[in-house]
């Protein structure tokens, strides 16, 4: 709770320098609005259950997206980890197909999707798949080559020596990657709903920005702010409980 | 043992050399020995002379130059369940991200035996080495001793015909490996195991040994074998004063570079 309150005097002292400087006037009301009216924007909007339905249609595109990459990623990561030959021969591929921004997919998604969840999905899914796959190809690269050994030994055939050993072993590898690959999806999902896709938060920003509604432009980007870092929190919960074992190491 | 009977183990005129001809560095020369049925056979060598390599050759992990590993008269081409293989470095061997019972699991699951059965089959094993209240403990909260114990476990689980060991107590304080070289004789003595057990401590060979056989090092080839003619149940302070244990320990000194 004293953690909480301290971090709390920072962005509460922002707050209040900026309804001065808007009271003051040293700020346009046009584009800054002021925290109250942020704030009874925030209201209103949670009240009537837009910001709500917007929450709900951009995480579920993040999701979709972030999901469909974690297993295509992870698939592909562990076979290209464990083998060379397989490594080197998509290598080109994939250092040419990486650094391609991904909401340049935007006009190729729109082609194939038309307006909607799945096209965000599909441009996060884009996004998402490349930091998971080079963090799961080296993760499974660096795990000790005796656990395989053990399996060997044992007679445990080949599916089930990645499945039940290298990549348990990975896996506090490939959850550094997907907590990173979650904070893109949320980028790239409101970056397409800004862009090209009428719906979610970020379509809501647009809409109040060419609306005049500053108050609610920002209300909604805090919004954005406070869900992420919930989704962040949850994350790292669920990887505590994952990886419990790990932690365990790390401390003995 | 019917005779006749193949050995459990055999190396036959095993060689091993890395690199091609002109360069290549011979590991081990031509190695014959047989481990028979119920032996525990003790293989004792200074350090670089390819005690751990023999040991992965037989287990078929890594395939000779020259030569061929046979388990019960047939060669071995690829690891096998029949043979479990125990190694030094239990923290790397065990699965970090599994508690000791499904450590001993695995063993269960290579099999195919269903979950439900896992349980059952794994306690007996458990209270042998002595585990039973550890086994929802994760291997980093267990002592170096007692991850050995549970590394033993998994092997025994596999049911093996044979258990190969390298140097599976060489990293453990001396008194717990005097207390695991006890428990584990007893437990191969009771069960009739088949044992190679590797060391480059030569009273441990003759501690533990039914046979020792001596290597030397570059290249790894055989110097000596020596019977042990020790009663069993072997004890620390008694068989290690017995005047055969000295007079074993004097012929195997001279091998482990002290020529």
């Amino acid at each position: 709770m004293r953690r909480v309150a301290i971090g709390m005097i920072f962005p509460l002292a922002v707050t209040a320098l900026w309804e001065l400087a808007a009271w003051a006037g040293a700020v346009s009301g046009d584009s800054f609005s002021r925290p109250v009216l942020v704030a009874a924007a925030l209201v209103a909007a949670v009240a009537d259950g837009t910001l709500l339905r917007q929450t709900a249609e951009t995480f579920v595109s993040a999701i979709i997206g972030l999901a469909i990459a974690t297993v295509l990623a992870v698939a592909a990561g562990a076979v290209l980890g464990l083998s060379r030959t397989l490594e080197r021969l998509t290598v080109l591929t994939v250092e040419a197909l990486r650094p391609i921004p991904s909401v340049a997919l935007i006009p190729v998604a729109l082609l194939i999707f038309g307006f909607g969840q799945n096209m965000t999905g599909s441009v996060v899914a884009f996004a998402c798949f490349w930091p998971i796959l080079i963090v799961t190809i080296s993760s499974v690269r660096g795990i000790d080559p005796r656990l395989i050994e053990v399996g060997r030994m044992m007679g445990l055939p080949l599916a089930k020596r990645i499945r039940k050993l290298a990549l348990p072993a990975a896996l506090p590898g490939i959850m550094v990657g997907i907590r990173i690959a979650a904070g893109i999806a949320i980028v790239v999902a409101v970056t397409v709903e800004i862009a090209a896709n009428p719906r979610g938060l970020g379509h809501g920003m647009i809409v109040a920005q060419q609306s005049l509604h500053p108050d609610l432009m920002w209300a909604t980007l805090l919004w954005l702010g406070l869900v992420g870092w919930i989704a962040n929190w949850g994350l790292l919960r669920l990887e505590r409980r994952w990886l419990r074992w790990f932690w365990a190491q790390r401390e003995a | 043992m019917s005779a006749g009977a193949p050995p459990v183990l055999a190396a036959r005129g095993v060689s091993l050399a890395f690199g091609t001809p002109p360069a290549a560095r011979t590991i081990l020369s031509d190695l014959a020995f047989e481990v028979p049925e119920r032996e525990f056979v003790c293989i004792v060598g200074p350090s670089g002379c390819g005690k751990t390599t023999l040991l992965r050759v037989l287990a078929g992990l890594l395939p000779a130059s020259a030569g061929e590993a046979h388990f019960q008269g047939r060669r071995v081409a690829a690891p096998q369940p029949d043979i479990a293989i125990i190694f030094q470095d239990y923290g790397r061997a065990l699965l970090p991200w599994r508690t000791v019972a499904g450590n001993v699991a695995l063993a269960f699951e290579a099999r195919g035996i269903p979950k439900s059965e896992h349980a059952v089959r794994s306690a007996p094993l458990l209270a042998k080495m002595r585990l039973a209240e550890h086994a929802d403990k994760f291997p980093a909260e267990l002592s170096g001793g007692m991850q050995q114990r549970v590394q033993i476990a998994r092997c025994l689980a596999q049911e093996p015909r044979v258990l190969l060991m390298d140097e599976p107590f060489g990293a453990l304080d001396a008194i717990t490996r005097q207390t695991l070289q006890d428990e584990f004789a007893r437990l191969c003595e009771s069960e009739h195991r088949t044992v190679l057990f590797v060391t480059h401590d030569l009273e441990e060979a003759i501690y533990l040994g039914d046979r020792v056989i001596a290597l030397a090092a570059n290249p790894g080839r055989i110097v000596e074998i020596i019977d042990v003619d020790l009663p069993r149940p072997r004890r620390q302070l008694e068989t290690r004063e017995d005047y055969r244990f000295l007079e074993y320990r004097h012929r195997l000194f001279q091998h482990l570079g002290h020529e």
